[in-house]
């Protein structure tokens, strides 16, 4: 079996979050330490899963379908790399930004707790075993946008983790009917149980259940409240792996697995994904027009965004889907940098509010040119890394005759615009705010996380040359386009 | 497609229009350099303007040369970001907001060009061949007859992005704004020649190689460009500031070139490639004068200015020149390029009445250019110096440097050459492959041989002058109504008003009000339209939990009535 090491991207986080717990409480310096080590290997593991070929993993030795499965295939192995690559950048970042908070311990447990849910929910096949996973990371989740405990972080860690349990229900009553009704939670298995056993009410019923609990969690309008509520009242960090990755481990790779590889995609289905891709895009971007606070702004945005990604999956065809899959990762590189610019500006300036900003592109290059890079990508702007994915999603969109939603996607790409540009112009150009004459550049961990993620953005395009795009981005896409798999199928990887 | 395929397309063709517009764009940014190691000096971040002007540079000659349809559009919205950063440089308290206009109206424009390609790509290659396909699409091996609903969108969606780079309208707010706010140089290098060439060139490109048009979309190009046209010399006319108001002429003649284009016949497309250069050499004197004029008076504003002629000889004969070359008045560039585009409105005879709308748009805009040049020239170089002007030159003689000087003096002995030699030009040779074959002009003309009936009408006229009236003349201070202008400075006429009254006739006045309302600002009303939206949809967002969990409720229900059906 080539698939042994599977396991250890949950264990590695999972052991280092209570060794963390256990060890590091006293020392700081330990816990960054720990924090750092555990999320350069899992980027190292992560980076193996994509240049070697798919393969699963018993756990415990017991086959599937009654043991858990782990499948690390093409999805899976594209999820990990976005999600290992955001939390080792956001870790650096971290290691100087979290000096303005106390509890290092706590902050690198929950840390790797979340990365430990993150990785689990993407390698499992099996659909309870996922649930518990994406608990496990929903719950350090909520605890980590309280961490600054103050009133607003609380407020917003409470809607957070009733409306996220309100998600969380919905699945698992979703999962006991498919159980109920198919006799296993392996997911593939699954699969190939509902061809034989046919569409029934109770499959719908579970269908709806399962869907809105994942939209829940990747915030697809109208589930999208708690989000722009708890995205930004947590640090920045966090706010850069909620928004980043966490919406897309938990929700957007979650329904595209449901959708073509358990249900396997109805026209219907797929209607209903066009639908709510497009409103979720509109809404999103006309909200994050009128906000001053720059992390609320940038929240409504991820609503936005992930709109885009389910507009492509929505499309069913591989082009489309390539394109939902592409900007699921270039906006994980975007937004979790613009997050941590926004933390740079606040801990430079001491205020989110965009109008008491002004004129810091003098004072802060390197923030300055991170976030215009960002928001170029973000709008689309060639030949940032977004310019790419959105031209994939329009082209597949004009492919499939689906007129009407390029040129939504188009309108939505340019509010995006204005509203990026309402960002540059308001805390960069012009002339500088007042009480700014001392505001320093941030020191360089921080700076390094930006610059990276910045560069990615720039590059971003070079996924698409065909040797890369072979290795990292058609194995994902071969995955949902095959449709359901068979437990034979992904037994043998 | 592997990465060897990606490099052996033809990613640039080498046309001897592309090279005279690549000539173009490098004189110009000799002349911008020049022009800004005087203006620009003692600014913030001088390296990374004339970074900022060399990459617009380079990538100026990328897009006039190529060949592939996704490398331009992606060298095209690069354009955009820089077109941005350049404005950045400006120092008027709304150059922010001039900027983030400016990037909005090109880069929106630039997205809907994005979903063109995509509608070309659809129309050429069909469905299944992904991103390869695309990267395959080409100037030279496509072309798509327009017929049916999706080349007409496919058409409009590339020309939008043209229109918004030239300033024509619907996309051309942003022009005015940013010849206010940014610095000269820049809005010399960029919308009025750079911008010029690209945006026009893309257009000819577009219309002549890529699609085959049909008459009809040769009439709305034609209607476009006489509401520029019209619409934009209008509204030159009643601005205060001389910035602003090059702004609004650098959209207007945009309005020639796109009609000439509409036309759809060879002298008419090949008057208009020939004003889209002209217009490069005619404004930039114009605003590099208008930049001389601020640095040595620190102001543009036309009630503070007046007559700087006696100051500013040399700026005041180059400003003059291109007056007259805007203007559309023989023997200089403007006119010989007008020309071409009337006996072109005149050759679409054949297709209707219209061509007597057009042909009449583009007459009085020359005619309305003409006066409000003449307000403008009344109002900063001859008319009664302001007491601005008059304390700057007592305090200190302002000269014009040489780095300023050269480049305005440069343009405007261009102008006249362009005009006076006109006839001279192989335009069959130059303008291939757009313009196919050497253009026929009916008539008779000569430029070379009427600038010498024009010189000897002039030599005549003062050999008139002074053998019959010099002797009978007297000349007097100025006045008015009896009052001696030099002794009452508060009686001066500046000028600003000259043509105030046009907002009186009746159908005009509510236009000109809509218009200060920004009624017709694409991005205005853009922009309060999603705030209107916006406030509505943040009003259902009010923080309560119960509302919210509501409507989660409700998305539930939603999605099953979705499903079971």
């Amino acid at each position: 079996m080539a698939g042994e090491y599977i396991p250890l991207l949950v264990a590695v986080p999972l052991a280092g979050a209570f060794f963390c717990a256990l060890a590091a409480r006293k020392s700081g310096v330990l816990a960054d330490t720990i924090g750092t080590l555990i999320v350069a290997l899992v980027l190292a593991l992560s980076i193996y899963a994509v240049v070697s070929p798919p393969s699963t993993h018993a756990v415990g030795g017991w086959p599937a379908p009654l043991g858990i499965l782990l499948v690390m295939d093409g999805l899976a192995s594209l999820m990990l790399l976005v999600v290992s690559l955001v939390a080792f950048l956001v870790m650096i970042y971290s290691l100087s930004y979290m000096n303005a908070y106390s509890g290092r311990w706590q902050f690198h447990t929950l840390f790797l707790l979340m990365l430990a849910g993150m990785n689990g929910v993407v390698i499992t096949g099996d659909l309870f075993n996922l649930f518990v996973f994406l608990e496990v990371a929903s719950l350090a989740s909520y605890a980590l946008v309280a961490f600054g405990t103050g009133k607003h972080e609380l407020e917003a860690a409470f809607k957070y983790a009733v409306m996220g349990s309100l998600g969380s229900l919905l699945l698992l009553l979703g999962i006991a009917f498919l159980y109920g009704y198919t006799g296993t939670l392996n997911m593939a298995h699954m699969a190939e149980r509902l061809g034989e056993l046919g569409v029934a009410p109770i499959t719908v019923a579970a269908l709806v259940l399962l869907l809105s609990g994942f939209a829940l969690k990747a915030a697809i309008v109208p589930f999208h409240s708690w989000l722009p509520d708890a995205h930004p009242s947590a640090p920045a960090p966090i706010s850069a792996m909620l928004s980043g990755v966490l919406i897309k481990s938990l929700g957007v790779y979650t329904i595209a697995r449901l959708v073509f590889n358990v249900y396997g995609a109805s026209p219907d289905l797929l209607n209903l994904l066009l639908v709510l891709g497009a409103v979720s895009m509109g809404i999103g971007v006309i909200l994050a027009l009128r906000q001053w606070d720059m992390k609320r702004l940038l929240a409504y945005h991820s609503v936005s965004q992930v709109g885009y990604m389910i507009l492509g999956f929505g499309l069913g065809s591989p082009l489309g889907i390539l394109g939902g899959l592409f900007h699921l990762f270039n906006h994980s590189i975007f937004k979790s940098l613009l997050f941590l610019n926004s933390g740079a500006l606040e801990q430079a300036t001491g205020t989110r509010n965009l109008k008491e900003m002004g004129g810091l592109s003098g004072r802060m290059p390197t923030t300055s040119w991170t976030t215009l890079s960002a928001s170029m990508s973000i709008s689309g702007v060639p030949p940032f890394s977004g310019f790419w994915s959105k031209l994939i999603i329009v082209m597949a969109c004009v492919e499939q005759g689906r007129w009407f939603y390029g040129a939504w996607a188009i309108l939505v790409s340019v509010l995006t615009l204005a509203s990026f540009l309402k960002v540059t112009k308001f805390a960069f150009l012009g002339k500088l705010g007042k009480g700014f004459e001392n505001v320093r550049e941030v020191p360089w961990p921080m700076r390094f996380g930006m610059v990276v993620l910045a560069l990615l953005c720039i590059v971003g395009g070079l996924m698409l040359v065909p040797e890369v795009k072979e290795m990292v981005l058609t194995p994902a896409v071969r995955v949902l386009d095959h449709g359901i798999l068979t437990l034979g199928e992904v037994v043998r990887l | 497609m592997s990465l060897e395929n990606l490099f052996s397309l033809d990613l640039f063709s080498f046309s001897p229009l592309a090279w005279l517009a690549a000539a173009f764009a490098g004189l110009f940014f000799i002349l911008v350099v020049i022009y800004s190691l005087n203006f620009m000096k003692g600014r913030k971040g001088l390296f990374r303007y004339y970074l900022y002007t060399v990459l617009t540079l380079v990538l100026t000659l990328g897009v006039i040369f190529a060949d592939n349809l996704l490398l331009l559009v992606i060298l095209w919205g690069f354009l955009g970001l820089l077109l941005y950063l350049l404005i950045g440089f400006g120092r008027t308290p709304s150059t922010p907001a001039t900027a983030r206009k400016a990037l909005l109206i090109v880069g929106g424009t630039d997205a809907m060009m994005l979903l063109g390609l995509a509608l070309v790509w659809f129309l050429v290659y069909g469905p299944g061949t992904g991103l390869s396909g695309l990267a395959k699409l080409s100037f030279s091996t496509v072309t798509i007859p327009v017929a049916g609903g999706l080349s007409v969108a496919a058409f409009l969606l590339l020309a939008s992005a043209a229109l918004a780079k030239a300033g024509a309208m619907p996309f051309h707010t942003w022009v005015p704004d940013m010849a206010e706010d940014a610095p000269i140089p820049v809005t010399a290098y960029l919308p009025a020649s750079l911008d010029k060439l690209l945006g026009v060139f893309f257009l000819a490109r577009i219309s002549l190689e890529l699609f085959i048009l049909d008459s009809t979309l040769g009439i709305v190009l034609m209607a476009l460009g006489s509401i520029t046209i019209m619409a934009a010399v209008m509204m030159a006319m009643v601005q205060h500031d001389m910035k602003r108001l090059l702004g609004y002429h650098a959209v207007s003649q945009v309005g020639y070139m796109v009609l000439g284009i509409g036309t759809g016949n060879p002298i008419g497309i090949c008057g208009a490639l020939f004003h889209m250069f002209n217009h490069t050499i005619y404004k930039s004197c114009l605003f590099m004068a208008a930049g001389a004029v601020e640095k040595s008076m620190n102001t543009t504003d036309l009630h503070r200015l007046g007559g700087l002629a006696k100051l500013m000889p040399l700026v005041f004969g180059a400003f003059f020149v291109a007056s007259l070359s805007i203007s559309g008045v023989p023997p200089f560039n403007g006119f010989a390029s007008k020309w071409m585009i009337y006996q072109g409105i005149i050759g679409t005879a054949g297709n209707g009445w219209t061509w007597i709308i057009w042909l009449t748009a583009a007459m009085m805009g020359s005619a309305l250019t003409l006066a409000s040049f003449m307000k403008l020239i009344h109002a900063v170089f001859l008319g009664q110096a302001s007491p601005h002007v008059t304390k700057i030159a007592e305090s200190s003689r302002p000269g014009t440097p040489f780095a300023l000087a050269a480049p305005i003096a440069v343009l405007a002995v261009l102008c006249i050459l362009f005009g006076v030699f006109a006839d001279r030009i192989p335009f069959g040779e130059l303008f291939s492959p757009v313009l196919a074959g050497e253009p026929v002009f009916p008539g008779l003309w000569s430029s070379t041989s009427a600038t010498i009936l024009i010189l000897a009408g002039l030599f005549l006229g003062m050999v008139v002058y002074l053998l019959g009236s010099a002797g009978k003349t007297r000349s007097v201070a100025p006045f008015i109504g009896g009052e001696d202008l030099d002794a009452r400075p508060s009686m001066r006429v500046s000028g600003v008003d000259f043509y105030s009254t046009v907002k009186d006739v009746k159908p005009l006045g509510v236009l000109f009000d809509w218009a200060e309302r920004k009624h017709f600002d694409c991005y205005v009303v853009g922009l309060r339209f999603a705030d209107f939206l916006g406030g509505i949809l943040s009003g259902l967002h009010n923080g309560l939990l119960g509302r919210y969990v509501l409507w989660c409720l409700a998305g539930v229900v939603a999605l099953y009535l979705a499903l079971i059906g």
